[in-house]
């Protein structure tokens, strides 16, 4: 079990540790089979890690959220102004007041909401149908804002997200773009790759290759 | 002819007796999963299929279906093949040829039981979970206790001083498989209920297949590929990656399979991106294989076991592809509770894990009977005709899951969903059946390969023979 730590990303195995399992694999034929000592091959090595990369951009809550009450307030803002209720069709207005939103979500601090708005578009029919209860939220100056009700059909309803607690005694209803389980996530993977480096560097080198004509 | 070995010595079994046992209860139960599994398919194609008796309703029956092909094809042709691999793997003898047998006849009586009951009525009610408490009383410590003791002490009494992956594979996956099963079914023995008992119950579903049904698979790759070949093993370094690479990403996200519910939002994200890095194994398995296979890919069109073989080896890669996006929040909204599942089960199930085990049993048997093969034609046609059959059945489902999705988010009428994959329907009858046929195809080959297959002189593999009829 010697160990060596002068260039650790060769081996941690000191020469001794190396020639006992390169002569143990040249020895043994478990089942009658060898086992080679190659490396992984940088491509898949660099798949590994675009796998890591990716397993983290993909399931961060920005995608697949449901939309918010506060998407379509600038819309129900606009909705009864004579320039919307003047144009012909359904379609036209949904469009322009589409258009509109879009511009206020933009400025907003928050980036999330233009993309968010693109991914659920709303019918002038379905909009009627939640306007009083945006106004209503809107207006009552209850503990929770737009940001935290959910629009599901024709229905307005307080999110089913439950984050943290807040100081007065209610829970986080706006789900964030990273919560506690990326961050036990990123220790958990860092934790893997360090002892996985360990065990691989253990071994004797890719270099050695033990000879199996000596079986 | 195996029965009368029960009562007698240890010393006096044959080796390979508990192998051939278990190997050909695993094919029986092959045939007995997939054949209910065509007259499941039967009844979702053609709703006036058998109708009128509550006995072969699609509530009593489906779950038939998955407990006869987990625990009895898949589940014993592990277990067949961990009674060959590891000796073999140890330089040694199977610690006891009895316990073995014991083990296979105790498997034969608790599942039959248990599938009895499961058709009568009697389930617990959670998928995956369906057997009654009693049942998996007899399964954890008639069953898995006493095949991981014999696979446990062979490799305690291996005559090598490492210890070669696939063995390590078998050794924790039955440690696990234990676990998950004590743990897993706690929420009936506890009377647990509601959010508790659903999260047991998926955490069930999930360790079931990560910690059993692929892993074990794999370890079977492990041996059948450098086996067959005659190559070395690609790279034992990479063999390291995979095994801690299943423990550590596959154990952890069971809570995946419930993103709907109202579980802790930082537990779901956690799961999700583990769900994602469980291709780290994947990756690192299908490349060792892979890369083992070098210079030897005409094996693949000449050899059936390495048709087989690398045929589950090539579909670990849509799996695990599918497995690991599918449970994204994104995708999963789309997909989750459709047919699209149902195909991802196939494809891990039906395609990864029964190809490899399939390659095996073909293999075990031919070299514990000391005869080769009855008729490799038939294995061909066991083979065309599973493949095809899985396709048919995967790619179906697959479409008709997305039809399903497609009607969920849209809210369209559930009648229209269900006449739109009605084709979708039939086609998945039609692969199911044609896997159910290539399967008593298999049946009838191995019992001749028994009866009249060329023997095998001492010393020699039987695919190095060349057929003699």
């Amino acid at each position: 079990m010697g160990w060596k730590f002068d260039n650790p990303l060769y081996t941690l195995a000191d020469e001794e540790e190396v020639n006992r399992m390169i002569q143990l694999w040249e020895a043994e034929k478990p089942g009658g089979m060898w086992e080679g000592n190659n490396r992984l091959p940088y491509p898949i090595t660099y798949l590994l890690a675009l796998i890591i990369l990716t397993a983290f951009l993909i399931t961060m809550p920005i995608w697949g959220q449901r939309p918010t009450a506060e998407l379509y307030a600038p819309m129900v803002e606009l909705m009864d102004s004579p320039e919307v209720q003047n144009m012909a069709t359904d379609e036209e207005k949904i469009a322009y007041l589409t258009k509109r939103a879009m511009e206020v979500l933009e400025t907003s601090d928050d980036s999330r909401l233009p993309g968010l708005l693109e991914r659920h578009p709303i019918s002038w029919l379905d909009l009627q149908l939640i306007a009083p209860a945006i106004r209503e939220i809107a207006s009552s100056g209850g503990p929770y804002g737009l940001e935290s009700y959910n629009v599901i059909g024709d229905q307005v309803v307080l999110a089913n997200f439950e984050g943290n607690w807040r100081e007065d005694g209610l829970r986080e209803r706006v789900q964030p773009w990273w919560d506690k389980g990326f961050t036990i996530d990123v220790f958990y993977v860092t934790y893997f790759i360090i002892a996985m480096v360990i065990v691989c560097k253990r071994l004797p080198p890719y270099q050695r290759k033990p000879d199996m004509s000596k079986v | 002819m195996l029965l009368k070995y029960l009562f007698a010595k240890n010393e006096d079994i044959p080796p390979g007796t508990a192998t051939i046992f278990f190997g050909y209860s695993s094919i029986f139960w092959f045939v007995i999963g997939t054949g209910i599994g065509s007259f499941n398919a039967a009844k979702l194609a053609f709703p006036d299929f058998v109708t009128g008796t509550e006995l072969f309703a699609f509530g009593h029956m489906r779950q038939v279906h998955v407990l006869a092909v987990i625990l009895g094809w898949i589940s014993m042709a592990f277990a067949m093949t961990m009674m060959y691999m590891t000796p073999a793997l140890g330089n040694t003898k199977l610690w006891s040829e009895k316990l073995g047998l014991w083990t296979a006849m105790n498997w034969n009586i608790g599942l039959s039981l248990g599938l009895f009951l499961l058709w009568m009525g009697f389930t617990s009610g959670r998928e995956y979970s369906d057997l009654i408490w009693p049942i998996d009383l007899v399964v954890i410590f008639g069953v898995l206790l006493p095949l991981g003791i014999n696979v446990w002490m062979t490799i305690a009494h291996r005559r090598t001083q490492g210890i070669y992956i696939t063995n390590w594979f078998f050794g924790a996956c039955i440690f696990f498989v234990i676990v998950v099963f004590v743990v897993g079914q706690s929420a009936e023995l506890f009377n647990l209920t509601g959010l508790t008992e659903g999260y047991l119950t998926f955490w069930f579903a999930h360790n079931v297949l990560g910690l059993w049904i692929t892993p074990v698979a794999a370890a079977i790759a492990y041996y059948t590929i450098p086996k067959l070949t005659g190559n070395p093993l690609y790279s034992h370094r990479i063999g390291h990656l995979h095994f801690w690479a299943i423990i550590a990403f596959y154990s952890t996200p069971a809570s995946h399979h419930l993103l709907a519910a109202p579980l802790p939002e930082w537990l779901k994200s956690f799961a999700s991106v583990e769900g994602v890095l469980i291709l780290i194994p994947a990756v690192a398995f299908v490349a060792n294989i892979l890369l083992t296979m070098k210079g030897r890919w005409s094996m693949f069109v000449e050899n059936v076991e390495i048709k087989f073989s690398v045929t589950g080896v090539l579909l670990a890669i849509p799996l695990n592809m599918q497995g690991g996006f599918q449970q994204t929040r994104a995708i999963n909204w789309y997909v989750h509770g459709t047919g699209w599942i149902v195909a991802h089960a196939h494809l891990a199930l039906l395609g990864m894990s029964s190809f490899l085990e399939i390659a095996a049993v073909y293999f075990g048997l031919q070299q514990m009977l000391r005869r080769k093969l009855y008729s490799l034609a038939l294995a061909n046609f066991h083979y065309w005709f599973v493949i095809i059959g899985f396709c048919i059945y995967w790619i179906s489902m697959t479409i008709a899951g997305l039809i399903q999705g497609a009607g969920k988010i849209y809210e369209v009428p559930y009648i229209d969903v269900v006449i739109a994959e009605h084709p979708y329907m039939i086609a998945r009858w039609v692969g199911g059946t044609m896997v159910f046929t290539g399967n008593l195809v298999w049946l009838y080959n191995m019992y001749m390969t028994a009866v009249e297959g060329t023997v095998v002189p001492k010393g020699r593999y039987a695919h190095e023979l060349a057929y003699e009829r």
